[in-house]
């Protein structure tokens, strides 16, 4: 029965290449058909997430029934669930986004890539096999870099031409370091890499992490390698901005997680985690200092979104269960905010004229709703009490106190200091100045923003059961005897 | 200059860098710890006789899967990127006549040889990818000789998307009979052709799968050549 669950994989693949004939007998057909892909995606992943945490045992799927490490095995644990599902959320709502604000042609291709970079990010998150990991990688990148460029303005290719040269760098090192790896192990399955972590060659287990977390950074927006990221959320398509930052980023950190802690038996392991603090600290730093000074709404938000995965990478690269359950929790955070801040600019911006801030005076008054969307979005991401990321950031400082890691303290302390003065900056410019009349908002999406407000408010004022489920998915990252317990590994001996 | 100094000496850095980890890893040793089990259960397990091939469509098809997927996703995204609504060729000199008629005759040739490519993947070395990559050239041939040359995308994109669907749906019926997304029914269930090992008609579902991909490369790699090489044309939008 669990053996269904690979649905996730198939549903989203057959829907693209089944939009092509759609579009055959009636144009009219597609977007619907995405909204309706992506629900039935949502009640697959609300069914296997159930059915793990009910249990309490990871879904292994076995592509083609060959036991791993022979055949490639999918890992749908704690972890893999919970982010399965919001994955499938955030594209149902952003399929229903995509409706209103995707005109341009050819929306059956939009539909089709848009189903294609949620399965990559679907894949990233189950897989257990490091070469299909590339893969998916790949999927979840290429389609990245054709939605970028989606408005066909000159910025807009400029943006998804950064993103080309850099991802295609940042795979080839990838690649580099999945063929050490295989070159010195002689496999490629996630546990039984784990399982041999203590006897691999300490050298090769260095440079092949370094290789593997360099090319994911690319994804994952961390410095140096984020280069492309401002541009790519200013020029995306509204819902693609907030499909990025929802579930793209994370699925790439959790892959740098996972690949960290597999190895963690390795000699020289401590030195690859300086490393990833050393580049999460950067992110945080330069990502906040340049939001401080736009002038564009939605790449000020871009910025603060990269400053917040550095946070997340900081939290993973402190090798403690604590560390990974915070991190862990702040993407779950970041994920819900950011889908309603993105949301609620690119709305506005869609019904001013484009995200600046002169355009944003008096939103208060124009827009109420889309307003305190973004508002309450911007109270929550600083950390105020009684909304969510108060919480994880909260849990984040505790970590790296019991890490005796001071400078995290003080790093996470002065970003949302800094984020303060700029969201302040955005709230005055939206309730306190200027004027106009009144625009009538679409039900449909002010119903998604009051629903993501309700629930950043409920985990504001109810933190525990969703703590709990955090660090159940924490664990399922860092304790890797257990991962590797639960996969099935047959006997292939040297 | 100082710049191009700093970079050679970076690379240098770091191709040394690499230099050490790789020397780590010697070479023509023994590595075989998956690789050995591939080699020993392959026949008896898909019935194929190139191991590579059972490997990819087999033991790593969801790996396949995903490269088709990327392969779509390209020819999408070109598709995307380049959409006009009319568009026409932009070539304006019909080549010469030794061109033309070499690829009338030759054209034949290409394609069956590409069709030869895919359907033999699981004995002779090659499979859907080349096999599509062959076909996909002699489309291109095609649009390089003629300067009218269009192919007919009504017929075009749904078949693509029919070879997509075709292979997700292999996979599925492999679900419903076996119990495993991609399980290999034909083979493992029936038992097709298990006296036949080495013919054409054995191996389960690769030469199936082959041929969907075939003709999914090769419909996806003229799309994008159609793209590419044509104009919008003057006032259009």
């Amino acid at each position: 029965m669990s053996q269904y669950a690979s649905l996730l994989i198939a549903l989203p693949l057959f829907s693209a290449f089944l939009i092509p004939i759609l579009k055959k007998v009636g144009k009219n057909l597609v977007m619907p058909f995405l909204v309706l892909t992506t629900l039935i995606q949502t009640g697959i992943a609300a069914w296997v997430f159930n059915e793990v945490y009910t249990s309490g045992e990871p879904i292994i799927i076995m592509a083609g029934g060959f036991k791993p490490p022979v055949g490639i095995n999918l890992y749908i644990g704690y972890f893999a669930a919970l982010f399965i599902l919001i994955v499938a959320v955030a594209s149902f709502l952003m399929a229903v986004f995509s409706i209103k604000a995707v005109k341009v042609e050819p929306q059956d291709k939009y539909a089709m890539l848009f189903l294609l970079l949620m399965l990559g990010a679907t894949g990233m998150i189950a897989t257990g096999d490091i070469f299909n990991l590339f893969v998916f990688m790949e999927i979840t990148a290429i389609s990245a870099y054709a939605l970028t460029a989606y408005n066909k303005t000159g910025k807009a290719s400029e943006a998804a031409l950064k993103y080309v040269v850099l991802g295609g760098i940042g795979s080839s090192f990838f690649l580099v370091g999945v063929a050490l790896i295989y070159g010195s192990l002689g496999t490629l399955n996630m546990a039984h890499i784990a399982q041999l972590a203590s006897i691999v060659n300490p050298t090769v287990a260095k440079a092949g992490l370094a290789l593997l977390i360099f090319g994911l950074a690319v994804e994952a927006e961390l410095f140096p390698l984020n280069a492309w990221a401002p541009d790519a959320y200013q020029e995306a398509p509204h819902p693609i901005t907030a499909v990025f930052s929802a579930f793209v980023v994370k699925a790439s950190l959790y892959a740098i997680g996972r690949i960290l802690y597999i190895l963690s038996a390795s000699e020289g392991w401590n030195s690859v985690l300086s490393l990833l603090i050393i580049m999460g600290t950067l992110t945080v730093v330069i990502g906040e200092l340049s939001a401080l000074r736009q002038t564009n709404v939605k790449r000020m938000i871009a910025y603060s979104s990269i400053a917040q995965v550095g946070l997340i990478a900081v939290g993973i690269a402190l090798g403690t269960q604590k560390g990974l359950d915070a991190s862990i929790f702040q993407m779950f955070n970041h994920a819900i905010v950011k889908v309603l801040m993105f949301l609620a600019v690119g709305y506005a911006a869609l019904e001013l004229g484009g995200p600046e801030m002169e355009n944003f005076k008096g939103l208060g008054k124009r827009m109420p709703i889309t307003a305190f969307g973004i508002t309450l979005g911007a109270i929550a991401i600083i950390g105020i009490p009684l909304f969510n990321v108060f919480w994880s950031k909260m849990q984040l400082i505790m970590a790296a106190l019991e890490a005796e890691k001071t400078g995290v303290v003080a790093l996470i302390l002065g970003a949302s200091l800094v984020e303060m003065v700029y969201y302040v900056r955005l709230i005055h410019t939206i309730w306190f100045q200027g004027d106009g009349d009144k625009i009538r908002e679409n039900s449909a999406l002010a119903l998604v923003m009051l629903l993501l407000i309700t629930f950043i408010i409920l985990i504001g004022i109810y933190p525990q059961p969703f703590w709990n489920i955090m660090q159940k998915a924490g664990s399922d990252v860092f304790n890797v005897a257990e991962y590797i317990k639960n996969v099935p590994l047959v006997g292939v001996s040297s | 200059m100082v710049k191009r100094v700093l970079a050679i000496v970076f690379i240098l850095i770091i191709g040394l860098w690499m230099a050490k980890a790789l020397d780590q890893v010697p070479f023509g040793e023994d590595r075989m710890l998956v690789g050995k089990y591939y080699l020993e259960h392959v026949k008896e397990e898909t019935g194929a006789v190139n191991a590579v091939t059972a490997v990819v469509v087999n033991y790593r098809g969801f790996d396949t899967l995903g490269e088709v997927t990327v392969l779509f996703i390209a020819s999408t995204g070109v598709a995307a990127l380049l959409w006009k609504k009319r568009k026409e060729r932009s070539a304006k000199t019909e080549g010469s006549v030794v061109l033309t008629t070499g690829a009338r005759i030759l054209l034949p040739f290409i394609m069956l040889f590409g069709a030869y490519i895919f359907i033999h993947g699981h004995l002779t070395p090659g499979g859907g990818f080349p096999g599509g990559a062959t076909i996909a050239t002699a489309f291109l041939f095609l649009y390089l000789t003629f300067t009218l040359y269009e192919v007919d995308h009504k017929t075009f994109e749904p078949l693509e998307g029919l070879a997509g669907i075709g292979y997700v749906t292999v996979g599925l019926i492999g679900l419903a009979v076996g119990g495993y997304f991609l399980f290999d029914w034909i083979w493992q269930t029936w038992g097709v052709g298990k006296e036949n090992i080495g013919r054409l008609l054995s191996a389960g579902f690769i030469p199936i799968i082959y041929t969907l991909i075939g003709i999914k490369v090769g419909t996806e790699l003229t799309g994008i050549i159609d793209n590419m090489i044509k104009e919008p044309e003057e006032g259009g939008q």
